[in-house]
């Protein structure tokens, strides 16, 4: 693909006896923003690392804006690690021209660029500040900030909203909006599902070192049936029979905001089902319901689906 | 190149910004200037010692006092020569001063005999001082302050009341020990002084001279004291009883000439005949061969070279862990292994603290010349001559050399042993073998300056590591041109060398997170190939 800013072929990592990555292929097209996804330790931060030439693949290509290793493109790259830190001692300003400069921009130029930003995204009190002297939100903040100062064609974050408070994690989403609207390809991993909901065109989920699913949010959403949930008297087992419906099933009891002697009830749907159908059922059967709720399926649900178990296992060994 | 040096002047200006950068430009000279100034004035702020002479032998105690009369002289007299020294007119005659005017004025004073002394003493306090400074006078500068003559420093005390000299000995150190130990102070004048030292002079001492015997009597089993007693709580201070010692026994001599019916003025001209040994160094010129306190200082020139390589390199060690570990723990690394090589960052790093060393002996060494030249002095102005002297030598380059291979050689295994780290206790751990490496050269300093050609010092110049300080040490004696050769060819490859294996184990250890590796797992990372 030609627009692509960003294509790994079969690439693996491994650590003696231990796979990081397993043959991992990808292709990212050139101003979208891309999310990594998966549970701790899948092996996003090795990828990632590798894609900017830090560790080396054991097999596999690797092509970054053209070129087989990004250090011959690292001044078209920005870079947020997944561990934050900067130097304790120097001025947030400073910070921020010193890794412009680092990546080729003219000294003054880069101070221009480090309080434009600053002041654009809320800083510019702190801009003399000594880094030691700012939260840690703050903080993680001004190294997003250097971390794109240098306007990179690719920019990859890697878990940037970790120890954002809210309203901040919406001041750093609407800075990855802004470098889409500039054109700017993004990729950030995260884990916190809502922000890749909201901001990714594409996802790529990767569990135990292995890609688990890779496309459009709707691609991935589709890949958990739809769902109905159904609060009733009566039994509605029945339902399974309809056109569209692919399963019934009774949730278990829980009092929680639910009428006393009403049963709880989960169908998965068919992509094309109409609801509507089923209320209609419900309606001439004189299924009284006292809860009708059709929801979109959310990406937090595919993603407990694709990976649930296994991150479940993989925390509790 | 570029990345390199924005690495470097970060990192330089990162260090030159910290307080302990500073603390360990000022504290240097300050220390110097301190211990300098302090020195010189110690010496004529040392307190007034009180002692007392009991003489029951009634022969000895002229000889005493003419001793403690003789020192006091001595003082007087280099303090005068200081003293025009110092408010000399004319600043560029100070080229004489290297003559050691200081030896010359002890060697005539100990060819007065005591009667000399007296009559120097006389001589000085009925005007001779004044006279002297009379003659002196046209060629003092005009703002000369007067000459202040110092204060004895061995004062006799008056002896506490109830103090019978005609005791036996033991009695009188009964009484007095109470005084000699601080215990009680005496009266003088309106002060409450305390007893420096008792000198005790039994009657029958005479009967303790020694003489030589054709068979001698073995050590004297009885541990009772013999001669003159020296009682005094102050072991350090030897001038009192030095002076004594010499004076009695040449006392005693005279004794002895007149006994044996000796002609004690031939003796004294006897004692007085010398022939002078003229130092000389074959290594240079016809005619001016004579080794002079120049060359002597040229000699162990190097020895100061060698120690400022090595605070120096002490200096940037800390820099170059602290600042590698700060980088691996704050995780900065990866956003700069991100923009830039590993090879570049560990060049930058090692330029960037390189530049922070040559800065502080910089400063060290202006510092130093500031000084010299406001603080003039008898011994600064020396010093510049001294300088002068080290400038021209080719000692200069030498060090320049073996200051940049050994700071690249040590730098980049502290560099290696900082990417393996996490905390600086750990690197701290790694890091003892190698100061027991470092330590070797200056504990060896002295023996490899004695004989800068001998087999130590030439076993030494072929081991790499210590090759910058040995041969350093070494350089003022003309080393054979095979080992300045082979040395230097040896060290340059195992610089490159350890740069490079560094740069290997730097590119892996950089990333590593968790405890540093063992030997087997270092060992692998050194082998391994990573392009």
């Amino acid at each position: 693909m030609s627009s692509a800013v960003l294509s790994l072929t079969n690439v693996s990592k491994r650590y003696g006896d231990f796979t990081a990555v397993n043959r991992i292929n990808l292709s990212i097209p050139k101003g979208s923003v891309y999310g990594f996804l998966g549970p701790n330790g899948a092996g996003k931060t090795t990828t990632i690392r590798m894609i900017l030439d830090i560790i080396r693949p054991d097999e596999g290509q690797i092509e970054v804006l053209g070129c087989t290793s990004a250090m011959q493109v690292r001044n078209r790259i920005g870079y947020l690690p997944e561990e934050k830190g900067l130097y304790k001692k120097m001025k947030v300003w400073a910070i921020i021209s010193y890794f412009a400069t680092l990546k080729g921009m003219h000294r003054k130029d880069a101070k221009l660029r480090a309080f434009e930003l600053l002041e654009q995204y809320g800083l510019k009190d702190f801009a003399n500040a000594t880094v030691d002297s700012l939260s840690k939100g703050m903080g993680q903040k001004v190294q997003v900030l250097s971390s794109i100062a240098h306007n990179p064609e690719l920019v990859i974050l890697d878990e940037p909203f970790s120890g954002l408070d809210p309203v901040n994690q919406e001041v750093l989403e609407q800075l990855i909006r802004d470098l889409k609207n500039n054109g700017q390809t993004v990729i950030f991993s995260t884990h916190i599902m809502q922000h890749a909901e909201r901001l990714c065109e594409r996802l790529l989920l990767i569990t135990q070192g292995s890609k688990v699913f890779d496309g459009t949010v709707d691609e991935a959403r589709a890949i958990i049936p739809r769902r109905v949930i159904l609060e009733c008297l009566d039994d509605v087992s029945a339902l399974a029979g309809l056109d569209g419906v692919l399963s019934v099933c009774e949730l278990p009891v829980s009092s929680e905001g639910r009428i006393p002697g009403t049963r709880q009830w989960e169908l998965y749907v068919k992509e094309q089902t109409n609801p509507q159908m089923i209320l209609q059922h419900c309606f001439h059967n004189s299924i009284s319901l006292s809860r009708f709720d059709f929801t979109q399926t959310s990406l937090h649900d595919v993603f407990v689906h694709l990976v649930g178990q296994e991150a479940r296992e993989h925390n509790f060994r | 190149m570029r990345v390199t040096l924005l690495i470097a002047w970060r990192e330089y200006l990162e260090n030159v910004k910290t307080k302990g950068f500073w603390i360990g430009v000022l504290l240097v000279p300050i220390v110097f200037f301190i211990i300098f100034h302090v020195s010189s004035r110690l010496a004529t702020a040392t307190p007034t010692r009180y002692y007392l002479l009991v003489d029951q032998s009634g022969q000895y105690a002229d000889s005493v006092e003419s001793a403690i009369r003789r020192e006091h002289q001595r003082r007087v007299m280099l303090d005068f020569m200081r003293y025009l020294q110092e408010n000399r007119d004319e600043t560029d005659s100070v080229v004489a001063i290297s003559n050691q005017p200081a030896n010359q004025m002890d060697e005539l004073l100990d060819n007065f005999g005591n009667d000399d002394v007296a009559a120097l003493d006389d001589w000085l306090s009925n005007g001779g001082l004044a006279f002297a400074l009379q003659m002196a006078r046209p060629y003092l500068r005009a703002d000369t302050p007067d000459f202040e003559e110092p204060r004895p420093q061995f004062v006799a005390a008056v002896p506490p009341p109830g103090l019978d000299f005609n005791a036996s000995p033991e009695q009188i150190v009964e009484t007095l020990r109470p005084f000699l130990n601080g215990e009680q102070r005496l009266q003088a004048g309106d002060n409450q002084v305390s007893l420096f030292a008792l000198i005790l002079i039994p009657a029958d001492v005479d009967s303790d001279i020694v003489r030589p015997a054709p068979v001698p009597t073995g050590m004297a089993d009885d541990t009772t004291p013999q001669g003159v007693q020296y009682w005094a709580g102050n072991l350090t201070d030897t001038r009192l009883s030095n002076a004594i010692q010499t004076s009695i026994n040449n006392a005693i001599r005279q004794q002895e000439y007149t006994q044996r019916n000796i002609d004690v003025d031939a003796v004294r001209d006897v004692q007085r005949t010398r022939l002078p040994v003229s130092r000389l160094d074959p290594g240079k010129v016809a005619g001016d061969e004579q080794v002079s306190l120049a060359d002597t200082f040229r000699q162990w020139a190097p020895m100061g070279f060698v120690y400022l390589i090595f605070i120096s390199l002490m200096q940037s060690v800390q820099y170059l862990l602290s600042n590698t570990i700060e980088e691996k723990s704050n995780r900065i690394i990866e956003v700069l292994l991100a923009s830039v090589t590993p090879g570049e960052l560990m060049m930058g790093k090692l330029l960037g603290i390189g530049a922070t060393g040559i800065t502080t002996i910089v400063a060290w060494l202006v510092s130093f010349f500031v000084f010299i030249r406001l603080y003039q002095t008898v011994e600064t102005a020396m010093i510049v001559q001294i300088l002068d002297v080290l400038l021209s030598s080719d000692l200069i380059p030498y060090f320049v050399f073996y200051y940049v291979c050994c700071y690249a050689l040590y730098a980049g295994i502290f560099l290696a042993i900082g990417s393996l780290c996490n905390t600086l206790k750990e690197a701290q751990s790694l890091m003892m073998p190698l100061m027991m490496v470092l330590v070797v050269p200056i504990l060896t300093m002295s023996f490899v300056a004695q004989d800068p050609n001998g087999s130590l010092a030439r076993v030494m110049s072929w081991i790499p590591l210590f090759t910058p300080f040995t041969m350093m040490n070494r350089a003022a004696a003309q080393p054979p041109m095979f080992d300045v050769v082979g040395t230097t060819i040896l060290l340059v490859v195992s610089t490159i060398a350890v740069l490079w294996l560094s740069g290997r184990v730097f590119r892996q250890g950089i990333l590593r997170t968790g405890q540093p590796p063992r030997i087997l797992e270092l060992w692998r990372m050194l082998r391994k190939r990573t392009t």
